[in-house]
């Protein structure tokens, strides 16, 4: 027996039990199923629950943290099918729908679209909803510790700059976030393409760095309440669990109006288990259903019948349910494409900037 | 043919396969996305091109190799000078409890690394047990700025790393013949000179491997850089990162990739070249 031969056997070996690994969801796929992929951490464990035990569907569930590895998971197993449903941020849907990764929504198995906010139906991200509906959202804004600063001053996202700022501001971790204030006050769109805009916004934010102390976007509220920064950007389920820790934490959403992001079910065109996954949308979009997402998740719901159902406190509360004309002002992400390698570029320049 | 070769067929040829699927084709892989041209839906074109090493030559990009270098070099030093006498006194420490103190240096891996640098926030906070602690000694009036520094970041790494230059070097220094320590005391050597002619030449290889074990994972590790520094500073492996996961630039995350290994093998081939040179120079 010489040493090629088993070399080979044994690579055969590998690969057949691989392969048989690869199988193994085809075969499961015949009985009543649902994969979903979402956010981790997003999603009540009761709530899956109680679908198999109404609906008798299985639902095998895994998550991802990170709209690019949800991405590029989807792209992997879009020959052979892997998801059934998916839910990615506003300007994730503007790509996958541009990449013919979504199937279109039949509306008529979703009655419970009713219960949906009119405000956050129908935007550029995914005209007339053909293939996405909100999960949650949020705005950024300004949180304030009106212990240290009076939260009258903070009115614009323009007041970030002052110079008494200076090593005590915290940005979101998150290039589209910070790069969308300073387009914003140029009074460009936040998702702007043009190269010439985008150096002038890095130009901006350049005199802001010196202000910068921290840059996070995993838990913004615990460096507010550790008392490390005194003003930062944050997004507002992060500023409303600040608020409830600590009363002295406001929220301001600026007048240039905040930044909104919008997470959403879609439906991938590779999904073997289209009704499944029509049925679960419709599920999640049950008043009490949804309520009860929102507060496990704790960020903000669509879901005009849900946020009717939640405590006084949190329904009127403008921290965790921005105005009419905090929506009407803000703009929501969508997909800046090409341009994308030109944002990150600048972002690691202003990082390494001093 | 015996059981005995059989199964030495077997393991060798298991990690064989192992290597070539999980560790060569992947990097493969790599070197090959790096001559590639990014596309939108999809994440790689068959475009060849050299651009993305041509743009590696920015200076912000050696800006940022640099930062990463030096980061990791302090680091390297601070372990380098807590860990020397650190691992000495292990080593001539009676040999009944020296397994114990070994057992001291190896607990805290017990622990993800990831933990411990958040355990490192709340000690270093503005409100933190560092903090308290000298306000209520009366040392100082204000809290100190001591998270979302350098300071912070090279702390975090020295902490991280010192088992890593404490193991090879109580290997070394406990393998050292101290008769030859004797013999330059008693050939007159003051204590400086015996440890600077004798001790640190017979413990080098230790010292180079520690160093080499600090300084190359020092390179890597984004995620004490943006916990402790407030992801201020921008080291390879953010770089890195964000090509994949944020900025969809494979072919760049890809060409920052393969740089980076090469520096890091040259690294390596000059720690084997001197280890080498450092077991002649013992022999003669």
């Amino acid at each position: 027996m010489n040493r090629l031969p088993t070399l080979a056997r044994l690579g055969a070996l590998l690969l057949a039990l691989l392969s048989s690994l690869a199988c193994a969801p085809a075969r499961a796929a015949d009985e009543r199923t649902l994969v979903l992929y979402n956010w981790a951490e997003y999603m009540p464990r009761p709530v899956l629950k109680q679908f198999t035990k109404e609906t008798g569907i299985k639902v095998r569930y895994s998550t991802y943290d990170n709209n690019e590895a949800m991405f590029a998971k989807l792209k992997a197993v879009e020959a052979s099918g892997g998801y059934d449903l998916v839910v990615p941020s506003s300007y994730y849907v503007t790509r996958m729908r541009a990449a013919g990764m979504l199937r279109p929504l039949d509306k008529d198995r979703l009655p419970n679209l009713k219960n949906l906010d009119p405000r956050l139906l129908d935007k550029p991200y995914d005209p007339g909803n053909a293939y996405s509906v909100p999960y949650l959202w949020g705005a950024s804004g300004i949180a304030v510790d009106s212990a240290r600063i009076d939260p009258a001053t903070v009115t614009s996202w323009a007041d970030l700059w002052k110079p008494e700022y200076r090593g005590r501001l915290m940005l979101l971790d998150d290039l589209r976030e910070v790069f969308g204030i300073a387009l914003k006050l140029d009074g460009r769109s936040i998702n702007s393409r043009d190269p010439d805009e985008i150096r002038a916004a890095y130009e901006k934010l350049l005199e802001l760095r010196p202000n910068v102390k921290v840059f996070n976007a995993e838990s913004p509220k615990s460096v507010l309440l550790s008392g490390e920064v005194r003003i930062g950007q944050i997004y507002n389920g992060e500023a409303w669990m600040a608020e409830q820790a600590n009363p002295k934490i406001r929220f301001v959403i600026p007048k240039e109006g905040p930044l909104l992001w919008v997470d959403n079910l879609v439906i991938p065109k590779s999904a073997r288990h289209v009704e499944e996954a029509h049925a679960f949308i419709d599920f999640v979009l049950r008043p009490e259903i949804a309520k009860q997402i929102a507060e496990e998740v704790g960020y903000t719901t669509p879901n005009l019948a849900a946020r009717a159902l939640l405590a006084k406190k949190v329904r009127d509360s403008r921290t965790a349910y921005p105005s009419d004309a905090d929506l009407e002002r803000g703009e929501f992400q969508t997909d800046v494409g090409d341009a994308l390698p030109l944002y990150e570029q600048y972002w690691s320049k202003l990082k390494a900037a001093r | 043919m015996s059981d005995h070769a059989l199964f030495k067929r077997v393991a060798i040829g298991t990690i064989a396969v192992w290597l070539l699927l999980f560790a060569f084709a992947p990097n493969l892989m790599v070197v090959i996305a790096s001559f590639l041209t990014r596309g939108e839906s999809e994440f790689l074109v068959w475009t060849p091109t050299t651009d993305a090493y041509a743009r590696m030559l920015d200076p912000l990009y050696l800006h940022v190799f640099w930062n990463s270098f030096y980061l990791s070099a302090m680091t390297t030093l601070l372990c380098l000078v807590i860990g020397y006498p650190f691992a000495y006194l292990i080593a001539r420490a009676n040999p009944a409890v020296r397994p114990y103190l070994l057992l001291l240096v190896i607990i805290p891996f017990w622990t993800s690394s990831l933990v411990r640098t958040y355990a490192m926030i709340v000690i270093l906070n503005t409100n933190g047990l560092l903090n308290t602690l000298l306000q209520s000694l009366g040392l100082i009036d204000e809290p100190l700025e001591l998270l979302y520094t350098d300071g912070a970041v090279i702390a975090g790494l020295v902490y991280t790393l010192l088992p890593f230059m404490v193991l090879p070097l109580y290997a070394a220094i406990e393998k050292l013949d101290w008769r030859l320590v004797e013999a330059a005391r008693d050939l007159g050597a003051r204590k400086v000179r015996t440890f600077a002619s004798v001790i640190i030449p017979l413990t080098s290889p230790g010292i180079v491997a520690g160093c080499m074990l600090v300084f190359l994972p020092g390179l890597g590790m984004f995620y004490v850089a943006d916990f402790l520094g407030g992801s201020k500073t921008t080291l390879i492996g953010n770089l890195i990162q964000r090509q994949f996961l944020s900025a969809r630039d494979w072919p760049f995350g890809s060409a920052a990739s393969v740089t980076l290994t090469i520096v890091m093998g040259l690294m390596i081939g000059l720690y084997l070249l001197a280890a080498k040179r450092a077991n002649a120079k013992v022999e003669v």
